[in-house]
């Protein structure tokens, strides 16, 4: 997905795929573990694959990397569970749901995931990804929950948390849950508030419909450069586990089980419990959700790109250290840059490439991610080529962009284009393409595509998209990108090329 | 034939014997009338016969004119000419629209173009061998091109015309080397992004329109009337179809998003506007998508999705 969009526009020849693998690292991809029957299916595969790998790398002795908990990595779903687990299921499960959306019509489980009781009325906190299908559609399906000791009933959706993904949920008959407690929250703030650094945490739900289950891992703050608060849980959340709590020691929720990399070992994240506190606090109360949310959702949704982009266009650009071009790059405050290029000693276009993606992504639907920024440059120089052969490929560079298909949520793009003077008259092929919600009426997602045109052997192309932005936002971060283009030093002369390079602007300090 | 009246049939004793087990034995009379002119009579026959578009059943009879009447017998088609008519003037010999040399000229501008093409395309000291596929592929498939419509032309005009179909597709592709050359330069330069749409989308369709165009041409020469139609009506078809699915399902006329050729700076002579004018761009694009959008979804409501 995202990840293999990161590599689409790899030169020539570089297999899209290999492009992926050998950078581990590189993709963003961020997965929502619980889910629809299709994805447990190929998660199931996936833990198989993993399982084996584990087991085939462990005579190899390799050392330990740092922060990772001494189970074994992926077994420690299986057992290796301390005291503190066992006491901790025993005190928490009859807290513990698991809920499941089904189709109206025909009964069957459109997507399950996990939940846990937080007041002793019933109220129960899961994720707004796993009933996204009923918020979206209530007419079409329901939500039920089942304890661990078989009971069953129907439930309620009260409120929702698009932006954290979390969603409060209560029974429609609250007698079968009364008498079972709340899952207490830790105090979120005053000293202490937070674990220590690498404390043991135990994240509880039921990982691919399997059984509910204990996971052991460790504490390890706020996940860096997220711009939503996500927690970096270094342990191993699976399909399922969505929703479900996770608790210190004490028995006191952290967080709520949200998403894990695919990529990586044990790496996974978990929504601050404040956060699910406050949605307790304000959706207590309130009326059950009958109709769809897509109102709320786009209120919510609002108020993200307005601090969002506050905050992007807050932050200077960052200097590229380009010799001719002033390339507007975002701080990684809460994006993540990736470069690339190609050996400068080839015999073709030399060519360096930038791209910056944010993490933290908003789920509305399985088919519908959005809210974030990306940003992109390619620089060119094409002294080896000639006029002739460089026009040639930086047309093809800038041919090869794709902009807002049409899909289940969108319609298509509609773009204008202009060449305008950015910085010192640096003469610009901007195209400014925007593309609009079927549903949410006041967003819209924003590309702009820029070519610098001053010269004949060099050039500087970048990308900007952001999705989800009101239409004065799009306007105002398409300036601002814009803005960021202009040469280094005094216009040059087309034909001559700054020897020096010019001294760099001041580097942020690297977070 | 020398002396009337003329019969015709499957049986021995006709004056002229049809050998087709679609004829009666005795099929029809041909006589002279009181008028001069000649006569058709239906024999003893279960299919009769047809003259134009007239059928004559079996014993039926009918007048024809002094010249160039068509009977249809079983499968054979019959021409009545009399001995005094006038005949029809010869027709010329198929002769190559272009002479040898001219077509060597095109040849080598066409070689000329294509080996400019793959210059660029390689970097500066490129193997030889990726000239090769380029260097036996084109040959090939212009040889191929020009041997099926010679193949054409031995069906229909009984010549196997190779060099004249190779002329028409060396210079139409001369002809479309040159536009293609020169149309998206002069759209990046001038910062006319419609012409480039225009081109890009109906450009290489046209082109190939009038390549066909020629190549039937040649194929055909009587049917010039019927060719242009039935061509205009496929471009036509066409072009209408291409716009009505884009503006279903993209909201605008051309399938292409915005213009990519970028103008070399040397040949970039359309104004630069200054940034704001950007923003202010945007705001008739809000206005379309958002009609888009409320269309979109009304469509989706009445399919019954109920999706975002």
């Amino acid at each position: 997905m995202r990840a293999c969009a990161a590599c689409r526009g790899a030169p020539a020849g570089h297999d899209a795929y290999t492009a992926c693998v050998s950078a581990p690292l590189r993709p963003p991809a961020r997965r929502c573990p619980p889910a629809r029957a299709g994805w447990l299916a190929g998660l199931r595969t996936t833990l198989a694959l993993a399982l084996g790998t584990a087991t085939l790398a462990l005579p190899a002795a390799e050392p330990p990397t740092a922060g990772a908990p001494p189970a074994a990595p992926a077994a420690s779903a299986a057992g290796a569970v301390s005291g503190t687990g066992q006491r901790i299921y025993a005190e928490m499960q009859p807290r513990l749901l698991q809920v499941r959306t089904l189709l109206k019509t025909q009964d069957s489980q459109s997507s399950v995931g996990s939940a846990f009781l937080v007041t002793p009325e019933g109220h129960l906190i899961t994720n707004y990804h796993v009933v996204s299908s009923y918020a979206l559609a209530p007419q079409r399906h329901r939500l039920v929950y089942a304890t661990v000791d078989g009971q069953q009933g129907a439930l309620q959706l009260l409120a929702f948390d698009v932006l954290h993904d979390l969603a409060l949920l209560k029974p429609a008959d609250p007698a079968p849950l009364r008498g079972r407690g709340a899952v207490p929250f830790r105090a979120s703030d005053g000293p202490g508030s937070e674990p220590e650094r690498g404390a043991r945490i135990y994240s509880l739900g039921n990982p691919l419909d399997v059984g509910f289950a204990v996971t052991e891992g460790a504490y390890n703050g706020l996940a860096e450069r997220h711009y939503l608060p996500t927690l970096f849980f270094g342990g191993s959340l699976s399909g399922g586990m969505s929703g479900g709590p996770a608790l210190d020691a004490q028995g006191r929720l952290v967080g709520v089980n949200v998403a894990a990399r695919r990529d990586g070992e044990q790496v996974s994240f978990l929504v601050p419990a404040a956060l699910a506190q406050a949605l307790l606090a304000r959706g207590r109360n309130a009326t059950p959700i009958t109709q769809p949310v897509h109102a709320e959702i786009e209120r919510q949704l609002l108020a993200h790109q307005a601090g969002l982009v506050d905050a992007f266009i807050q932050q200077p650009w960052r200097a590229a250290s380009h010799p001719r071009y002033r390339i507007p790059v975002p701080m990684e405050a809460f994006s993540r840059c990736w470069g690339s290029g190609t050996n400068t000693a080839t015999r073709g276009l030399v060519f360096e490439r930038s791209d910056c993606t944010m993490d933290s992504a908003v789920f509305v639907d399985e088919r519908l991610r959005t809210g974030t920024i990306s940003v992109r440059h390619e620089t060119y120089d094409g002294s080896n080529l000639g006029a002739l052969r460089f026009q040639q490929r930086y047309n093809d560079s800038f041919h090869n962009e794709v902009v807002g298909r049409r899909d289940a949520h969108r319609v298509a793009a509609q773009c204008t284009e202009r060449t305008v003077a950015a910085g010192g008259g640096l003469p610009l092929r901007a195209v400014v393409c925007l593309q609009a919600y079927k549903k949410l009426p006041q967003l819209f997602d924003l590309s702009v595509l820029t070519a610098s045109l001053d010269s004949s052997h060099a050039g500087v192309q970048g990308r900007l998209d952001a999705q989800a932005l009101s239409f004065d936002n799009a306007q105002r971060l398409a300036r601002h990108y814009l803005e960021g283009f202009g040469w280094t030093t005094t216009p040059p002369s087309p034909q001559t090329r700054p020897k020096t390079a010019p001294a760099a602007a001041p580097k942020p300090a690297s977070r | 034939m020398h002396a009337w009246p003329v019969t015709l049939g499957r049986a021995l004793d006709n004056t002229w014997v049809l050998d087709d087990p679609h004829v009666a034995p005795h099929h029809a009379t041909l006589t002279l009338g009181a008028d001069g002119l000649p006569q058709v009579q239906v024999g003893d026959s279960r299919n009769g016969l047809q003259i134009g578009r007239r059928r004559l059943r079996a014993g039926e009879q009918m007048p024809l004119p002094a010249a160039g009447a068509v009977l249809a017998i079983g499968g054979q088609r019959l021409r009545l000419r009399l001995a005094g008519a006038p005949v029809a003037p010869e027709w010329p010999l198929a002769q190559p629209s272009v002479a040898g040399a001219a077509l060597w000229v095109l040849l080598a501008a066409w070689v000329a173009a294509q080996v400019l093409h793959r210059w660029v395309q390689l970097d500066p000291g490129a193997d030889l061998v990726e000239w090769l596929p380029w260097l036996l592929g084109l040959p090939t498939g212009l040889a191929v091109w020009c041997g099926l419509w010679a193949l054409g032309s031995k069906l229909f005009r009984h010549g196997f015309e190779f060099s004249s179909h190779a002329a028409i597709a060396l210079a139409w592709l001369l002809v479309y080397e040159v536009v293609d050359l020169l149309v998206p330069t002069t759209a990046a330069a001038f910062g006319w992004p419609w012409l480039w749409q225009v081109y890009n989308q109906w450009g290489l369709p046209l082109l190939g329109m009038l390549v066909v165009r020629s190549h039937l041409r040649q194929l055909l020469p009587q049917r010039a009337w019927a060719i242009n139609a039935a061509l205009a009506t496929v471009l036509l078809a066409g072009v209408v179809v291409t716009g009505v699915i884009n503006q279903r399902q993209l909201g605008r006329v051309f399938s292409a998003p915005y213009m990519p050729t970028l103008p070399m700076p040397a040949l970039r002579w359309g104004a630069t506007t200054p940034l704001p004018a950007v923003g202010d761009a945007m705001v008739p694009l809000r206005d379309a998508l958002q009609q888009q959008a409320r269309a979109a979804a009304a469509e989706d409501a009445d399919s019954g999705d109920t999706g975002p």
